[in-house]
């Protein structure tokens, strides 16, 4: 048959999926964008760094995800890169470099904002 | 050629022109006369370019200019402005026929022809008068009033200005007029397609002619020599993923080595004129290996089936849902029947093509970024996915007016190429395909196959429900198996269904891709089961109403995933129906003949909104003089939702509907709050903006601040972000399919009455009549509007509509729904407000695609004692299946 069944394949792919992080349980999308921006926390995000291969979040890392964090609480959306250049002071070389996954897999996903997608 | 003159508008133009050239060009290219607009492929089929000549309503794409030396031409603009429209155009505004606004002023002037002639026409001769203009939005019913309304005016029998509302009239209940709707109704409304880009390059694409194939050769060279050409794009020059990665990476920008649907994009040409695009897109040679087709879900899902994607199987998402034990119970129930049921693959059929522009402009700090425009209801998403596809990243997306849309603008559908285009070519770009390339590239809504069983005791209660369905996913995903989850969670509809067996399956073909369409699986599958009960009770001798009435959920039980109910106000629509259930029974009884049989049926639907895990989130501003701005990607391709957004922030703040400021289409200042669809947009962004405007009240009350200016004086921020969170999604059990579902539904039963010739098996609807609960109404005119509307789709889904790869190319061949199949509609609303519904309010956009298809088809088999169980009814299957009784 051509066929994957249920729960141990496709579909685990599919939605969103809950992990305990610093000690709270967490809801993520399906490509492990938090799914709710409020549940963001510094503890948090340094685990997930970690886990990211960031032993240790440094000053540009943390103006980053700040402008992220500042940006989408004011906007509702998430910055284009020309505004987090501005925002920041960093060039798009050095904003890419900062974070594994660079800003939309990286950044972005550290600093909690939401995948805009949803369909339920 | 030959030199022409024409007055239009009152103003005197010379053209020459060749024998080719009809009024529509002259008028939209030569005159940005845009209120004209174009739909069906220039086949005369669409009414949307009707406009007067010599005092006669004309179909200006059928036109020919050569023909029209000295006549006197109006157009829509010819007739009023917003600030001094025309009583026809007030008619309309006034009588709520303006949904999306695409077909309005072809309807305007076809009644203006009509009106012209004869003022006091009948309803027979309105529907005759405008039986040339189509609309997928309203049924017809309102765009009748409108022109009856109009008439009135014109005879002096009503004035105009006594029918607005008063500025201070309740928010709440009262047809404000709609923000949208006289721009609509005079012309102005920027579509796709009336965008003017200089220096724009015209695209045509090149799409695959077979289901499944092998790219072996793509030979461009004689069309990169013909006039125009500025050259070709194909894969490879994408230069980012080439990937529309909705929910899984599968779906190419242009194909690189297969094709997997009939339509499927291969490779796209730019020219200097679309004529030149078009042609030069015919003299590609595109050579095709082909490759074994998966026709259905049986096939694809069959021992040693080619699969149609490398990284995930054909069958790629299952769920089941068990309750109690269902074997068990089926045998011990007093009755059980089963059936099998097919739902077609069809196409949404927004009036407007699939059209998508892009072009270059500076941003602030001199940078080049890319501007998308297009249908989209999803912009946010949307420019995420096109980032990738085309690997550029400063970018912004704006919805165009939209002619419609009905699910089919969830994903992207031409954006990515147009996209792509303008950084290949560098230049700007209009892509403005064909209604045939449409419907090829658009997705579809999704087939269902469905294999049913139903119990019930000895006192007509439902034992249990068996469902073991299959998806027909297409060729690529795009929101597959959410539909077969809302599928699920919609399973049981009205009823309590003590225990359940049920199976869902999804499975990629080589059918065109599925995705989202008015109702995305509960229309499907409530076919299936509305069908099964109303056997069920037949069988059993009951009386269908009060079989129905008999089984529904009460406040306290569970729907299909185990999640109990707060509020289930289905009894008291049944209640309102039962009057109109006994003069139907009572007038079908009457009014058959021995040749044409006339049948009642009933359906039912409760329709989830606000999903588990869904969010929202809208900003809002305290502008300087005291109004209110409001920063959401909220699309309305026609369901009303600027009334919705305006008499919302009104309400709350005490204002009047000129205090409020709408800033919804552009993804460079609106929040990313999700999709228009799902009804979830009064639902979710409603909410959002009330707790974003809570938040917003609080510190003036605090400061006593009035305006934005005194707010920032205080010290505090003029501007709010409102969200809506619902409960936790976590997914669904998957051995039993117990978990989470909506927050709240939309409720409705509906009735349907047909007749049906048994010598022909041509089945005609009566009448549709709908009882429906969607908490506090907000705007009365735009909720009976989507109730028509999608009665009208209901019908046209249970009986005629179909899209057939390769066949359907056409609204002809669509078969889409006239002035002639139209019907007459009854709405009756109940208001049971909701517990978390915004100011008690819930969505109503996709209730009537529910129970409409099982209502028609009951009535069906009411009337001649037929089952069909293979939509669309058509009169074939009807004629065979009383053949085969016989």
């Amino acid at each position: 048959m051509n066929t994957r069944a249920g729960q141990d394949g496709a579909n685990a792919q599919l939605g969103r999926h809950a992990r305990v992080v610093a000690g709270k349980e967490i809801l993520f999308d399906s490509e492990n964008f938090f799914w709710d921006f409020e549940d963001w926390s510094e503890e948090a995000v340094r685990e997930l760094a970690k886990e990211a291969g960031l032993e240790r979040l440094e000053e540009d890392h943390w103006k980053v995800i700040r402008f992220f964090r500042d940006y989408y609480a004011y906007n509702g959306r998430a910055p284009l890169n020309s505004k987090l250049k501005k925002g920041t002071g960093l060039s798009l070389l050095e904003l890419e470099g900062l974070f594994p996954g660079g800003l939309k897999y990286g950044a972005r996903r550290l600093a909690g904002l939401p995948n805009p997608k949803t369909c339920n | 050629m030959k030199k022409i003159g024409l007055t239009v508008n009152g103003r005197k133009h010379e053209f020459v022109v060749d024998d080719q050239i009809v009024l529509l060009d002259i008028l939209r290219e030569d005159l940005d006369l845009i209120g004209t607009k174009q739909s069906c492929d220039r086949k005369g089929q669409c009414g949307a370019c009707m406009v007067l000549v010599n005092g006669k309503s004309v179909r200006s794409c059928l036109a020919k200019v050569v023909k029209l030396d000295g006549a006197d031409i109006i157009t829509v603009e010819g007739l009023g402005t917003p600030d001094n429209p025309h009583l026809i155009q007030e008619a309309f505004v006034l009588a709520g026929a303006v949904q999306c606004g695409f077909c309005t002023p072809g309807m305007i002037m076809a009644t203006k022809g009509l009106l012209d002639n004869n003022l006091n026409p009948t309803v027979a001769e309105i529907k005759k008068a405008l039986s040339h203009n189509l609309c997928r939005c309203t049924g017809y019913k309102k765009i009748v009033e409108a022109v009856q309304l109009a008439a009135s005016f014109l005879r002096g029998e009503q004035k105009s200005e006594d029918l607005y509302p008063a500025a201070d009239a309740p928010m709440l209940g009262t047809s404000h007029i709609r923000p949208s709707a006289m721009v609509k109704a005079c012309g102005l409304a920027r579509f796709g397609a009336d965008y003017k880009i200089s220096d724009a390059l015209e695209l045509a694409v090149v799409r695959s002619e077979l289901p499944h194939a092998k790219i072996i050769s793509i030979d461009t060279s004689e069309a990169e020599k013909m006039p125009g050409v500025a050259g070709v794009m194909l894969a490879k020059d994408v230069k980012g993923t080439n990937i529309l990665k909705y929910i899984v990476a599968d779906r190419p920008v242009l194909c690189s080595d297969k094709v997997r649907y009939i339509g499927d994009p291969i490779v796209a040409v730019a020219a200097e004129t679309h004529a030149q695009a078009v042609a030069a897109a015919e003299a590609i040679k595109v050579e095709l290996e082909p490759l074994p087709v998966l026709e259905n879900t049986d096939q694809a899902m069959a021992e040693g089936a080619i699969q149609l994607h490398d990284e995930i199987p054909n069958m790629c998402f299952e769920q089941p849902i068990k309750k109690g034990d269902a074997e068990a119970a089926f045998a011990g129930s007093a009755a059980v029947v089963e059936g099998e049921f097919v739902t077609q693959i069809n196409h949404q059929a927004p009036l407007e093509p699939e059209i998508s522009l892009a072009y270059w402009e500076k941003d602030e700090d001199g940078e080049d970024k890319l501007v998308v425009v297009g249908r989209s209801i999803n912009i946010h998403t949307h420019l995420g996915m096109i980032q990738e596809a085309v690997g550029y990243e400063n970018m912004r997306y704006e919805e165009a007016f939209a002619g419609g849309q009905f699910g089919i603008k969830i994903d992207v559908i031409t954006e990515g190429i147009a996209a792509a285009a303008a950084m290949h070519f560098q230049r700007p770009i209009r892509y403005v395909p064909s209604l045939a390339e449409s419907m090829l590239a658009a997705s579809k809504r999704h087939s269902f196959k469905m294999r049913t069983r139903m119990g019930a005791d000895a006192d007509g209660k439902i034992t249990a429900y068996a469902n073991d369905f299959v998806v027909d996913n297409g060729a690529y995903y795009s929101i597959g198996h959410v539909v077969a989850l809302r599928a699920l969670q919609m399973l049981t509809g009205a009823y309590h269904m003590p225990t359940l067996d049920i199976k869902a399956r999804l499975a990629y073909t080589n059918n065109p891709w599925g995705s989202a369409a008015r109702g995305a699986g509960p229309p499907q599958q409530n076919f299936a089961m509305e069908s099964t009960l109303d056997m069920l009770a037949r069988k059993m001798g009951m009386d269908p109403l009060e079989f129905r009435y008999k089984n529904f959920l009460e406040v306290g039980q569970g729907v299909s995933t185990g999640q109990k109910v707060e509020q289930w106000p289905i009894p008291a629509l049944m209640d309102a129906m039962r009057p109109n259930y006994e003069r139907a029974m009572k007038e079908a009884k009457e009014q058959a003949t021995d040749t044409v049989k006339r049948g009642v049926g009933l359906g039912c639907g409760s329709f989830g909104i606000g999903g588990p895990g869904d969010a929202s989130i809208v900003a809002v501003e305290l502008d300087d003089d005291g109004g209110v701005s409001v920063f959401g990607a909220v699309a309305d391709p026609g369901e009303g939702n600027d009334s919705m957004l305006t008499q919302i922030a009104c309400e709350v703040m005490g204002l009047t509907m000129d205090k409020v400021r709408l800033n919804t289409r552009s993804t460079d200042v609106t929040a990313a709050s999700g999709p228009a669809a799902g009804s979830r947009i009064t639902y979710m962004m409603g909410n959002a903006l009330v707790n974003g405007l809570e938040q917003l009240k609080e510190v003036m009350a605090a400061t006593g601040a009035k305006t934005g200016k005194e707010l920032e004086d205080a010290g505090k921020s003029r501007r709010y972000i409102g969200r809506k969170k619902n409960i936790e999604g976590t997914p669904l059990d998957p051995k039993t399919g117990q978990g989470p579902n909506f927050e709240t539904q939309v409720h409705a039963v509906q009735m349907a009455e047909v007749e049906v010739n048994i010598e022909t098996g041509e089945v005609k609807v009566i009448k549709m009549t709908t009882a429906v609960d969607a908490g506090k109404v907000i705007h009365p005119q735009n909720l009976t509007g989507q109730l028509e509307g999608g009665m009208d789709m209901g019908v046209g889904y249970a009986l005629r509509e179909e899209y057939i790869a390769g066949k359907t190319h056409d609204w002809r061949s669509f078969k889409f729904p006239t002035m002639a199949t139209s019907f007459d509609m009854e709405v009756i609303v109940l208001e049971t407000p909701r517990k978390t519904g915004p100011l008690g309010a819930t969505g109503v956009g996709e209730m009537c695609m529910v129970p409409t298809a099982p209502a028609v088809l009951n009535a069906i088999d009411d009337a001649a004692g037929v089952r069909i169980t293979i939509l669309p009814a058509t009169p074939e299957k009807v004629k065979a299946a009383l053949d085969a009784k016989a």
